[in-house]
This record gives C-alpha cells, sequence and structure tokens, in this order.
C-alpha cells in the first residue's frame, strides 16, 4: 500500500511543499530511500526504526521505498522525521480510519520517540498557510513560536505516541490557542536613556536618527559610553507591529535564534564583533543557507563597535544591503533572499590613542596615523551614514551626579510623532523614512528657501564638505523639521544638520 | 642659457657632491671653468675620488636635463638669472639652482612667510588661515606643504594666489603624499618651489635645508604654532640668523603646541593676534575688515564665547536658557560665518 503525506522543507525564509511517499511490499526486508535526501534526511531511517518500536509500533519487516517528490529539491534537516514514521505507519495498515487529509506533519524524532523543536518553523507555518493548509502537527517544544499564527488548527505533540493516538482519535490534542501579539512582552533589555550621564549632543543625534531612520556614527574617546547610549537605540524606536515582528520572527526561527517567548516583540539589537567574517555577516553557508548578522538586524539595530577594526571588505559588503534593505546571497545550491533593513550605528575613538580632540588628555598620534586610522572606513560608507556626532568625554562629576536625565520614553512619543508626519507624506511613495528619499523626494518635500540654499553654499566653502554631503544635510535637515512640527526646512534645521557632518571637516 | 648656467646645472645634477663640495668648488673657479676643466679642478679642490665623465658628456647631460625640465613645465633659477631672489644671496649656502613649477613672477613679490607645526589646535588653525588670507593681500605667503601650519597658511593664501610653497623634496615628488592634489592646486594658482633636482625624494635632512629657505626668502617668519621641539622653531631660528623679523601667535601657558611661541614672545619676537600687527611692523596700511552679519542670538552666544575662551554647547544652553540643540544650530551658524571655530569633544569658541 502506498502513502502520502505532507511536509514543508525550507528554502532562505520560504517553506516548499514536500510530500513523503511510502510503499511498503512483499519481498526481501528493505528500507531505501529516495528523492534526493541528504545525510541528515536519509539518518531519519535509523530514528524512525527506534521510535516506532520504542513507542510500542511496529517496524514492517517488508520492502520498503521512500520517496520525496518533488524529486528535484535537495532535502535538508531532520524536520522530515515525523512525517516519514506517519507515512511509514499508514503504509503499514497501522492507522487505518485516520483522517490526515490536508495535515501537515513536521518535527525530529529522538530515539525514545519523543519530538524535538526544529529551527524555521514559523516561516514554515506562514507558507502554508498560504498554500491552502490548514492543520499542522508540530513538536510541543515549538508551540511559542506557532501560537501567533492565527486561523489554523495547530497540534503540538509530545512524542510519537501522542500523535497515534491523536489521528486514530483516541485521545485528541487541543489546538493550540492563537496568542495575542503584545509589543515588548517579556522585555528583555535594561537599557533606558535615563542611565545615560550627561550627553545631550549624542541624546539629540539618537533622537534624530531613529526619527528619520538615519545611520549614525559616534566618535568620541574610549569609555565615553558610546555602547551604552547605543544600546538605548531600541527603547526609542517605534513598536513593532505584527507584520514586522513574524517577518523579524521568521528570520530568527531559521537561524535558530528565537528566544522562549517564540516571537520577537523587541526590535532587534545586533552587535557582532570586530573580527566577524563577511559570510557571518551578511549570510551565507555551505549547503543550507543562514541569515547573517545584518538579517538577524533586520527591523533594528546593527551595532558596529569600533568601525575600523573591521575588515574592509566586510564593512563594504554593507554598502548595497544599506542601499537596497535587503541582501542576496548566491550560493552553487541556489540564490536566497533575505531581508535587511536596518539601522546602522558605528561608533569609533577619533585617533589612535583615543584622545584626539580631548580638551583633558593629549593626543599622541602623528597626522599620518590619525589619517591611516580613519582612512579605513571608506568614503562611499561614509557617505551612507547621514548623522555623525562627536561624544563628550564624561567629566568625573557628571559620572556621579544623581541628577534626573530625560527617559527613553518620551524620546520615543517624539520619534513616534516624527515618524507619523513621514508615513502621511510618504503614504503613495513606497517608502517610510526621510532616509529613504531619493532624488524624485528630496525634489518634492525639501525645498530650500533661498537662505537656505544661501547657508549651504557658505558651508560648503568654509567646511570644505564633500559634494556628496549636501543630499544628506538636507535629508536630516527634513527630519529635524519633522521633529518640530515644520512644515518647511528652516535656515535653523539646516544650521543644526551642517554640525551633525564632523567627518566631512575632519 | 648661458655657459654658467648650463656649469650650475651640471654640478647640481651630480649627485655625488654635496653642497659644501659645490661651493669650495665654486669658490675655486668660475663655473664655466668648472665645465671645462672638470678633470683638474675636480681632484685639486675636493678630496676623494670622483668619476668625471669626458666635457661633450656634461655638456650633452645638462641639455637633456634642461629638455627634460622644459618638458615638465619646470624653470630652474640660479643666481646668474635675473629674478635669483636676492636675499636669498646673503644667506650661509644659498641654493644654487631653484625649480620651480607655477607663476614665476610670485618669486620677485614681497614675501612674508607662515609656518607652524603639524598638529595644531583648530582654533589656531582658523586663526591662521585668517591671518594668512589677509597678508596675501600684500604680501606672497611662504610656506611648506604639511598639515597644520603650512595648510593653515595655504587655505588661507589659495584663494588669492600669492603664495610659494617651497618643499622639502623634489617637484616630482610630493611629501606628505596625502597632499598631492593639493600640490596640484598650488601649481596651478601659485608657485612651488625646491632646490632638490625633481627626482629626489624628501630626506631627514631636507626638512632643515628647505626651512633655511622659507626664511631666507622672506622678510618675515609668523610662527602659528611651535611646541619645545619643532620645526618651526628651526624656521625662526634661521630668521634670525638672516637678520629677519619674527612673529609668534600667543597661547595659554598649558597648551603644548604654544610652548615654542610664547617662547619666541619672551625673547623678543613680534606677538600677532591679527593681520594688523603685521602690517603695522611694515608700515602698511591695512585694508578694511569685512564685517560679519550676525543675528541677535548669534551676537549673544559669541558673546559669551569670547568671555569663556571655550565653551560646551551643555553650558552655553544653561547660561542661556535656551535648548541644546537651538544652541547647536547658532553654534553651526557661528561656525558657517566663520565667527567660531569647533575644537574637538565638542567644543567651541570665537575666531576674531
Amino acid at each position: 500500500m502506498i502513502a502520502k503525506v505532507k511536509c514543508y522543507a525550507l528554502s532562505g525564509l520560504e517553506g516548499v511543499p514536500v510530500e513523503v511517499e511510502t510503499d511498503v511490499n512483499k519481498g526481501v526486508p528493505s528500507y531505501d530511500m529516495v528523492g534526493l535526501p541528504d545525510a541528515a534526511v536519509k539518518e531519519s531511517k535509523e530514528r524512525v526504526r527506534s521510535a516506532l518500536k520504542n513507542s510500542g509500533l511496529l517496524f514492517p519487516m517488508n520492502r520498503i521505498t521512500i520517496n520525496f517528490a518533488p524529486a528535484d529539491l535537495k532535502k535538508e534537516g531532520a524536520a522530515f522525521d515525523l512525517a516519514v514514521a506517519i507515512s511509514l505507519l499508514k503504509a503499514s495498515e497501522q492507522l487505518v480510519g485516520a483522517d490526515m487529509g490536508g495535515t501537515v506533519f513536521l518535527g525530529e524524532l529522538a530515539l525514545n520517540g519523543d519530538l524535538r523543536p526544529i529551527n524555521g518553523l514559523l516561516p514554515i507555518l506562514i507558507s502554508a498557510k498560504s498554500h491552502g493548509y490548514s492543520r499542522f502537527v508540530i513538536p510541543a517544544g515549538n508551540r511559542s513560536e506557532a501560537r501567533f499564527l492565527g486561523g489554523a488548527e495547530i497540534y503540538p505533540a509530545e512524542n510519537l505516541t501522542a500523535v497515534v493516538r491523536h489521528l486514530l482519535g483516541v485521545s485528541p490534542i487541543e489546538p493550540l490557542e492563537t496568542a495575542e501579539y503584545v509589543p515588548h512582552a517579556g522585555a528583555k533589555t535594561s537599557a533606558n536613556l535615563k542611565y545615560v550621564k550627561g550627553q545631550p549632543l549624542a541624546r539629540r543625534a539618537l533622537e534624530i536618527a531613529v526619527a528619520g531612520g538615519h545611520n549614525l556614527l559616534m566618535v568620541g574617546p574610549p569609555g565615553t559610553g558610546k555602547t551604552m547610549l547605543a544600546r538605548c537605540l531600541p527603547t526609542i524606536m517605534p513598536d513593532l507591529t505584527f507584520e514586522e515582528a513574524l517577518e523579524i520572527t521568521k528570520i530568527h526561527s531559521v537561524a535558530g535564534v528565537l528566544g522562549e517567548e517564540g516571537i520577537v516583540t523587541e526590535r532587534p539589537f545586533r552587535t557582532p564583533h570586530h573580527t566577524a567574517t563577511t559570510v557571518s555577516m551578511c549570510g551565507g553557508g555551505n549547503k543550507v543557507v543562514h541569515p547573517g548578522e545584518i538579517s538577524l538586524a533586520h527591523g533594528g539595530v546593527l551595532f558596529l563597535d569600533e568601525l575600523p577594526e573591521y575588515k574592509r571588505s566586510t564593512l563594504e559588503a554593507l554598502r548595497q544591503p544599506l542601499e537596497d534593505g535587503k541582501i542576496t546571497v548566491s550560493r552553487a545550491g541556489g540564490t536566497f533572499t533575505f531581508p535587511a533593513r536596518f539601522m546602522l550605528c558605528a561608533s569609533m575613538n577619533p585617533c589612535p590613542c583615543g584622545n584626539y580632540g580631548s580638551s583633558e588628555r593629549t593626543c599622541s598620534c602623528t597626522p599620518a596615523e590619525i589619517r591611516r586610522y580613519r582612512k579605513k572606513i571608506s568614503g562611499p560608507l561614509l557617505d551612507r551614514i547621514d548623522l555623525q556626532v562627536e561624544v563628550d568625554d564624561v567629566a568625573y562629576d557628571e559620572l556621579t551626579s544623581t541628577g534626573e536625565q530625560e527617559h527613553s520614553e518620551p524620546v520615543k512619543e517624539r520619534v513616534e510623532g516624527a515618524r507619523r508626519i513621514q508615513r502621511n507624506r510618504f503614504g503613495e511613495y513606497g517608502i517610510v523614512t526621510n532616509a529613504e528619499m531619493g532624488e524624485r523626494e528630496l525634489a518634492q518635500f525639501c525645498m530650500l528657501d533661498r537662505e537656505g540654499n544661501d547657508i549651504l553654499r557658505a558651508a560648503f566653502e568654509r567646511m570644505h564638505l564633500s559634494a556628496r554631503a549636501r543630499a544628506r544635510i538636507i535629508k536630516v535637515a527634513r527630519t529635524i523639521a519633522d521633529l518640530d512640527g515644520c512644515e518647511e526646512i528652516r535656515p535653523k534645521h539646516v544650521f543644526e544638520a551642517v554640525s551633525y557632518r564632523i567627518f566631512d571637516q575632519m | 642659457m648661458t655657459a654658467e648656467e648650463r656649469a650650475y646645472l651640471w654640478l647640481c645634477g651630480c649627485t655625488s657632491l654635496g653642497d659644501r663640495d659645490r661651493a669650495a668648488l665654486l669658490r675655486a673657479a668660475d663655473p664655466a671653468e668648472i665645465l671645462l676643466h672638470a678633470e683638474t679642478i675636480f681632484p685639486a679642490v675636493l678630496s676623494g675620488e670622483h668619476e668625471i665623465p669626458p666635457y661633450d658628456r656634461r655638456m650633452h647631460d645638462a641639455d637633456a636635463f634642461l629638455k627634460m625640465l622644459a618638458a615638465k613645465h619646470y624653470f630652474a633659477l640660479t643666481p646668474f638669472s635675473e629674478d635669483y631672489p636676492e636675499p636669498l644671496r646673503h644667506i650661509s649656502l644659498p641654493p644654487l639652482v631653484l625649480y620651480g613649477l607655477g607663476r614665476r613672477e610670485l618669486i620677485r613679490g614681497r614675501k612674508f612667510c607662515v609656518v607652524g607645526s603639524r598638529t595644531i589646535p583648530p582654533w589656531a588653525e582658523k586663526a591662521g588661515r585668517d591671518i594668512a588670507e589677509r597678508l596675501a593681500e600684500k604680501f606672497v605667503i611662504v610656506t611648506g606643504l604639511a598639515e597644520g601650519g603650512d595648510s593653515a597658511a595655504i587655505a588661507g593664501a589659495l584663494g588669492s594666489g600669492n603664495l610659494i610653497s617651497v618643499l622639502p623634496c623634489g617637484l616630482d615628488c610630493c611629501y606628505p603624499a596625502a597632499h598631492a592634489s593639493l600640490k596640484e592646486k598650488i601649481a596651478e594658482r601659485g608657485l612651488l618651489i625646491s632646490e632638490l633636482p625633481p627626482w629626489e625624494e624628501a630626506k631627514k635632512y631636507s626638512f632643515h635645508a628647505r626651512n633655511r629657505l622659507l626664511a631666507g626668502l622672506s622678510e618675515g617668519v609668523f610662527v602659528l604654532a611651535a611646541a619645545t621641539k619643532s620645526g618651526a622653531l628651526i624656521t625662526a631660528n634661521c630668521a634670525l640668523e638672516y637678520g629677519r623679523d619674527v612673529f609668534a601667535f600667543p597661547y595659554s601657558p598649558n597648551v603644548r603646541q604654544g610652548e615654542g611661541c610664547n617662547e619666541l614672545i619672551k625673547c623678543g619676537a613680534y606677538l600677532v593676534t591679527g593681520a594688523e600687527d603685521i602690517f603695522s611692523v611694515y608700515g602698511i596700511e591695512a585694508g578694511e575688515k569685512k564685517e560679519i552679519a550676525l543675528s541677535g542670538e548669534e551676537r549673544e552666544v559669541l558673546a559669551f564665547l569670547k568671555e569663556s575662551g571655550q565653551a560646551h554647547p551643555a553650558a552655553i544652553a544653561e547660561r542661556t536658557g535656551k535648548k541644546i540643540f537651538e544652541v547647536t544650530a547658532i553654534l553651526s551658524a557661528l561656525e558657517i560665518k566663520g565667527a567660531a571655530v569647533k575644537a574637538g569633544g565638542n567644543q567651541y569658541s570665537a575666531a576674531e
């Protein structure tokens, strides 16, 4: 008898339907698998055999052929175990009368019959739902992740026996209740702007950067709280909407970094170390293509501490994703596109010794050393960082002061106000923030009056700004005006925007 | 080109000779004689072995060299040239040849030297730029090509083109290499000068030799910034030796880059805070200083900056009761208008 059971494979962030067909024939006992299974899939043979035996079920001593369709798709991982076991049971007539039509089986088996959680469950469920499937049997360990998919019957099972008893109707499993999405449920971060001492200029830069979706570079001596400031960025960003949260969760699920709560409710904050390779940053891998740090930072912040220490090639690889908001990874096994719309926040010292420009300490670097240090960051990358701010050397008195600092919450409110203005403005243009504006939008929404143009011209002559800094300054000025609730860009907005281009002058 | 000049060029091209060797040769005989009878004059004057090519080769070498110079638009000045700078004749070891690229006529103008060490506080750089800009109305500014003080002088004088930059290397080379495009700009609008053959790279000792030219060419030397041990001080010492005037920019006592300047002032150098101070020494009527148009709140912030010397926007915000980002905008406006300058660590100071 031939049995067919539905399962899903993962390709990038998309689920691909796979049918597990099992044929049990009379003949010399054998057990074959066809249909491009990789090593982990082939090994499911032994896991399934043991799991069946240890669950008190029968492993048929016949000629068994298992086929994975479509045959041309490479199957990887252990997520097919449950489907193989169920199809074997059905083909050997141990599941007579069970209703399995339209059910998708997902899960890895342990030798004792327990179901182990799998990576990438949520993207599979989302794809399968869009393909018209509405009943799923999943490992109980994936319960928290699957809770948020509404409009489907999802049965979390502890082990193979429970699945069989459920299918036979002996003891049905309770379907999962759809959970309500609450932003910041079980918030992990303890960062808050109230803990940051002083730094009024950097605070303002943070606010502008988040309000307009600009990238940010903080330059300052070591130990001045650059990292702490950066950690506060997610706390002043707008809450994740459910759609955003689902998208981020999909990526984190595929990468296997999803936490206990099952859905990402906070904006991600990723801090890859400067030894990170280009592949770990952008995504890749030999057979299975994993999303990289920039995709894990999707919807949140990618924080690069000590920017000049990163490998040049790694930094240059960020340029295209910074423009497009996605990364396409091409390997022999296929081409995968991962979303990567993140806010880049970087920090660096002003010079190798860290004291350049400090009023307290003396810098011991020669001009050539400083030039070499700064040259490690290419112009094109710097060009994509709209805001550059110097972080103050905090005096000891300020560190120990107990004076009240502004909390993250009011800042977040102002940011949300500015974002609302931008949403209304860009409604039909397919962009969300000022930072994404192209030439067309710049011409339409950022007309400077004569005074504004004169200021910019004077600024260029005085401060030796590069020509490409112009568009950046105007975008930042637009955001500052939005924060101010101002329809047109006033001279004071332009002036302030100019002060955030320190690198063009250095 | 006369036989003497040819001889000079050839002598300078003899890389086995040092400056002192050349001077000794020239004391012993006429340049034209040296070119003709090098085989006998060299051994008589110089100790050591020197390989001396036959006369034909010598003439040929000098001609080929001249052709090469012409092809690169370089010109060469020797003491026989009409426009060889007169003041240089009176220094010790005047250069036998000066190679130049750019506006040759600048060499005849009144020259004034502005130098400063390579690391220099931003406000001093700004002041240097402004002073050089105003000086360039009456003088041709003479300086080097390095960062810091030299760059400030170049930035100030390049606009009018009244600028001579003396290189520590040959005209083909560029030191520091990062200033290659700046060097090109100077060649276009001002004048580049070097006493070394075009192919010569900068050596440790060539800076010292170059500094003597800076002082030698100029009527006076203005030191914008100098630590206790600095190339700018070498230039100032040369200036004293040659009887030129020395001027210095004053610093507050704890600024390392200003220790040398303060020392110079103690020893009697003119204290300079603006171009007028230099003009008055030479009895030159200074042109009217341009007034900067400022708004009310800009004037308020500028007054506070002048009062406190250097200030952080937060301190200004506290004093004036404005929001910090409003203060940043005002400071940025002052900076663009040239009335304030930003130092490191978000500190601002007035620049007038």
